[in-house]
């Protein structure tokens, strides 16, 4: 597939502040694009520079191959849906999904029909004359997408276009999205602090972070190989263990020495050398629990520990299990009705096993420092 | 029978009793001394005058006979259109000031405020005072016309009809600014950010959105700048000239010259009229939700009649 | 895309507009010169004058006693209407709320010219007595709204909160609703000041002999002709009102916003 969006080491500052440094990315045509990241991490600037409300200090913005960086937002070919919808509010859900196209002055019978197409995508005819203030925050943003969608935009823009509606009705809207992706095929670049949206919609996730994209890649490559710390705890909940680098086993392995825990096997996605400082980071549902001692192959981690903390969540529990210095998080989802097990409680002593292949070691990029236990699993 | 309607009015009492003690003072204050008041204006109208200048006995049609002659509708259109003139200059001026004044950083914005109101907050006559020099005979401004060659040194800046619009602009001014801020403060300004990006123009942008948004600050701004330009009564007197009186003026010339109440009376009559109509007309249009407000009204053919079906 | 530059520029000449008479007048009241069409040097004489003048300041006592007994009244009864609009919706109060808004649309000049006519219909003679009835009627309205504006932020469970406790209403009153409300009935009251002392219209309409106040005493100089010394008076009297507003915006900037 070929990129319909190249951006070229773009820069944006606010005073003496960056807030967009150096990205490159290019967009695929027809994929889902996620920017994710907290908030003040440039994100939405690097959005409304696509959308052309800022220009970028430097650096280009290629769309379909023409750089667009200097072109005012009414002449590109590019449509934003706005995080609190910006509906006008004096104009009826027809008339703010017309507005583009009697901006272009483009005839009367056209209008109507385009008008009445969005209105079957969105599936909002009953309410076609109300006005925003009328209708719900779900059918806002069916409305916003409708009044961009009508542009035949290149991209579609959409800025945290769910943050303002409630859990149930953004799993509804989530849908919604990948139901109308599905059905005009155009390239939509979403801006999002929510991991979970961005992970259920996206074909691509760029996570940003003080500017900088931190990792760019599929949602199953970042959430199981990511490269740095931030992106280790800003994509799910993880388990970091800083150590040293005790030897290397054949090509694949290294065996880490974790003060405060001991040595662990994990799998080297990288060549380590013995010596090296490193952050092992490794997913809780990773790890199996079990009250009796199993007995693993060598490729397995063991390690004893004692239950803290039980969070029964329905469909999984969360356990906090006291493990040499550390405090680990583990995840046990419930494939078997939980009450005809003998349930394991408080204090009581429980293994720990894990496989080699399932930690991950970051790439400790601008030197991120391996002997500072984090909060989450510190002693 | 008896003990039932009396413990109805008692439970009656018990209920609005506090209710109606609490409103009795402003109540019934400002029925004595604004609602009466206004009432006799329309009634003292059809008294006779006395030759005290008091308020005769009986009844009388003369006054409005006298209403009738050909120099009053006269005074009362120039007094509509110079009010009409004065508000839609203050509104020109307001709505860009006003916008530009809701997107300053709210910590700047409460200064630049103060500085827009400031001169509202002198005294109203010395106001008027400060445009006499201004424009005085003497003054600097016309003597460096003069001096320049664009006035001839016997032209007169003051007392003519431009000089009571352009103090009544100045008055009102700050009456227009703060309604039209205050919408444009409540203005969503993503939304010219949104018309952008649907393809409009800035100036697109600014007429489809802007001020139909602001209606309601504009109708407000209209209200409090068109009103009491109606009743103006100091601002033709001390800077324009008899060819520039408006009603205001009569009625003071019939109350403290002529000695004539019933004929002032009439007069304010006639301007309460006046008044009463353009705030009729705005209490229509806003009692009509602004939603229910069709804005964006295409020239004959169908309101998209399509899209609905 | 790079702002407009035609509401900045608005601004600005509005501005100009706005401050060129209150300048020009500021520098003629030092100018030796009558009329100011040339600088004839810079004198205090005209502050001098105005000092001996004695008719000035018996307006300047009929102003300040109109003023504050207008104040004292019109906030007290403004006030009182502000918490029944707010706390009742009864057709009684649909009544209320109507009387108390048509004072504010009403010209001044229907204004001065009904009560006239109201006195003269009563054979009420006109003196300091008719100046302030006339000012408490329009300033209830003003102290009314500027109070029922604050009441919109005001939560009632506070005083339920009170009556939970065992407050009885005088404890409410004084301990809950005046603390609280404090900063919006004394924005009303100095709101009912300042437009007492402006008013010139309707005082001039009820108006006796002898109970001239300041803006009244100020149109008949500017009407006979003896403006000389009304620069300088001006410019006290602006001076003055300028340094009240910006010392209560900037307290109340720095006052914690209930």
């Amino acid at each position: 597939m070929e990129s319909i969006l190249e951006i070229k080491t773009v820069n944006k500052a606010f005073g003496a502040q960056r807030v967009v440094r150096d990205v490159s990315l290019s967009v695929k045509r027809g994929e889902v694009f996620s920017l994710l990241g907290p908030s003040g991490c440039g994100k939405t600037t690097l959005l409304r520079m696509i959308a052309g409300f800022e220009r970028p200090d430097s650096g280009s913005i290629l769309l379909d191959g023409t750089d667009v960086a200097q072109l005012p937002p009414n002449r590109r070919q590019v449509n934003t849906v706005f995080q609190n919808y910006a509906l006008f509010p004096h104009l009826s859900v027809a008339d703010n999904i017309a507005f583009g196209l009697r901006a272009e002055g483009k005839p009367k019978i056209e209008i109507q029909e385009e008008v009445h197409r969005m209105l079957d995508l969105i599936r909002m005819h009953e309410h076609a004359h109300k006005k925003p203030s009328q209708i719900s925050g779900g059918q806002k943003q069916r409305v916003a997408i409708a009044r961009a969608l009508i542009k035949k935009p290149k991209i579609l823009l959409l800025d945290e276009p769910l943050a303002a509606l409630d859990l149930k009705l953004r799993q509804h809207m989530l849908l919604e999205l990948d139901r109308i992706h599905d059905e005009v095929g155009i390239t939509f670049i979403y801006v999002t602090h929510d991991q979970d949206e961005a992970m259920s919609l996206s074909d691509h996730i760029a996570i940003m972070n003080e500017g900088v994209i931190e990792q760019l890649g599929t949602p199953a490559e970042v959430y199981e190989l990511p490269k740095s710390r931030f992106v280790a705890e800003f994509i799910g909940d993880t388990n970091l263990f800083p150590g040293k680098v005790a030897s290397v086993e054949g090509s694949d392995y290294c065996h880490l020495e974790v003060p405060g825990l001991g040595k662990i096997l994990a799998y080297q996605d990288r060549p380590v050398a013995p010596g090296e400082n490193v952050t092992l980071s490794l997913r809780p549902e990773k790890f199996n629990l079990s009250r009796e001692k199993p007995t693993v192959p060598s490729i397995q981690n063991l390690l004893p520990g004692v239950v803290d903390t039980i969070i029964y969540m329905g469909s999984e529990t969360r356990y906090v299990v006291r493990c040499g210095e550390f405090k680990l998080n583990v995840l046990r989802q419930h494939n078997r009705c939980l009450l005809e097990e003998k349930p394991i409680t408080w204090e009581d002593s429980v293994w720990l096993t894990w496989h080699a292949d399932d930690g991950n070691i970051l790439q400790s990029t601008n030197g991120t420092p391996a002997t500072t236990p984090n909060a989450d699993s510190a002693p | 029978m008896i003990t039932r309607l009396g413990r109805w009015v008692l439970s009656r009492l018990r209920r609005f009793l506090p209710e109606w003690l609490l409103t009795a003072p402003s109540l019934l204050w400002l029925l004595l001394f604004f609602v009466i008041p206004s009432l006799l204006v329309f009634t003292v109208a059809f008294r006779p005058p006395d030759p005290y200048g008091r308020i005769g006995e009986g009844w009388t049609l003369d006054t409005l006979a006298r209403l009738m002659q050909p120099s009053y509708p006269a005074i009362l259109w120039r007094t509509l259109r110079v009010s009409m003139v004065t508000t839609l200059v203050c509104l020109v001026m307001a709505v860009p000031a006003g916008y530009w004044l809701a997107r300053q950083p709210a910590s700047r914005r409460h200064w630049t405020l103060l500085l827009v109101i400031l001169p509202f907050w002198t005294n109203f006559l010395i106001r008027i005072f400060a445009w006499r020099t201004v424009l005085h005979p003497e003054g600097f401004l016309q003597t460096s016309l003069v001096k320049l060659g664009i006035l001839s040194s016997n032209a007169s800046l003051l007392y003519n009809e431009g000089a009571v619009l352009v103090v009544l602009i100045y008055t009102y001014l700050p009456f227009a600014i703060m309604p039209v801020y205050a919408a444009a403060e409540r203005f969503d300004f993503q939304l010219l950010d949104a018309a952008q990006d649907l393809g409009a123009t800035r100036f697109q942008a600014f007429v489809r959105v802007f001020l139909p948004s602001i209606q309601i600050g504009l109708l407000t701004a209209t209200l409090m700048v068109f009103i009491p330009a109606l009743g103006s009564y100091a601002i033709p007197d001390l800077v324009g000239g008899p060819s520039s009186e408006m009603v205001g003026n009569k009625i003071a010339q019939r109350v403290f010259t002529d000695r004539n109440l019933p004929h002032a009376s009439g007069l304010s009559a006639l301007l309460a009229l006046a008044v009463i109509l353009p705030m009729v007309i705005a209490m229509v249009v806003r009692s009509r939700h602004p939603d229910k407000v069709p804005v964006e009204r295409e020239k004959g053919g169908p309101r998209e009649g399509g899209a609905q079906g | 895309m790079k702002p407009s530059r035609v509401p900045l520029y608005t601004t600005l000449a509005v501005l100009a507009f706005l401050y060129l008479p209150i300048v020009v007048m500021t520098v003629q009241s030092f100018n030796a010169a009558r009329y100011g069409g040339e600088w004839k040097g810079f004198t205090f004489s005209w502050y001098a004058k105005l000092f001996e003048d004695r008719s000035i300041w018996s307006a300047t006592r009929n102003t300040l006693v109109v003023a504050i007994s207008c104040t004292a009244v019109s906030t007290i009864i403004g006030s009182l209407a502000a918490w029944v609009l707010h706390r009742y919706r009864t057709r009684l109060q649909r009544l209320h709320y109507l009387v108390t808004y048509a004072p504010l649309v009403v010209p001044d000049i229907l204004m001065g010219i009904s009560l006239l006519l109201f006195y003269v219909n009563l054979k009420i003679l006109l003196g300091l007595g008719t100046v302030i009835l006339a000012h408490v009627t329009f300033c209830i309205s003003y102290v009314a709204f500027v109070v029922l504006g604050r009441l919109q932020d005001f939560d009632y469970s506070l005083v339920e909160a009170a009556q939970d406790l065992g407050a009885g209403w005088g404890r409410i009153v004084f301990r809950v609703l005046l603390p609280v409300l404090g900063p919006g009935i004394l924005a009303g009251a100095m709101l009912a000041f300042t437009l007492s002392v402006d008013d010139f219209v309707i005082t001039f309409f009820v108006a006796g002999p002898g109970s001239s106040t300041l803006p009244v005493h100020i149109y008949s100089m500017i009407k006979h002709g003896s403006t000389t010394v009304i620069n300088a008076l001006s410019v006290l009297f602006m001076t003055v009102t300028f340094a009240v507003v910006v010392i209560s915006q900037f307290f109340s900037r720095n006052r914690p916003v209930h």
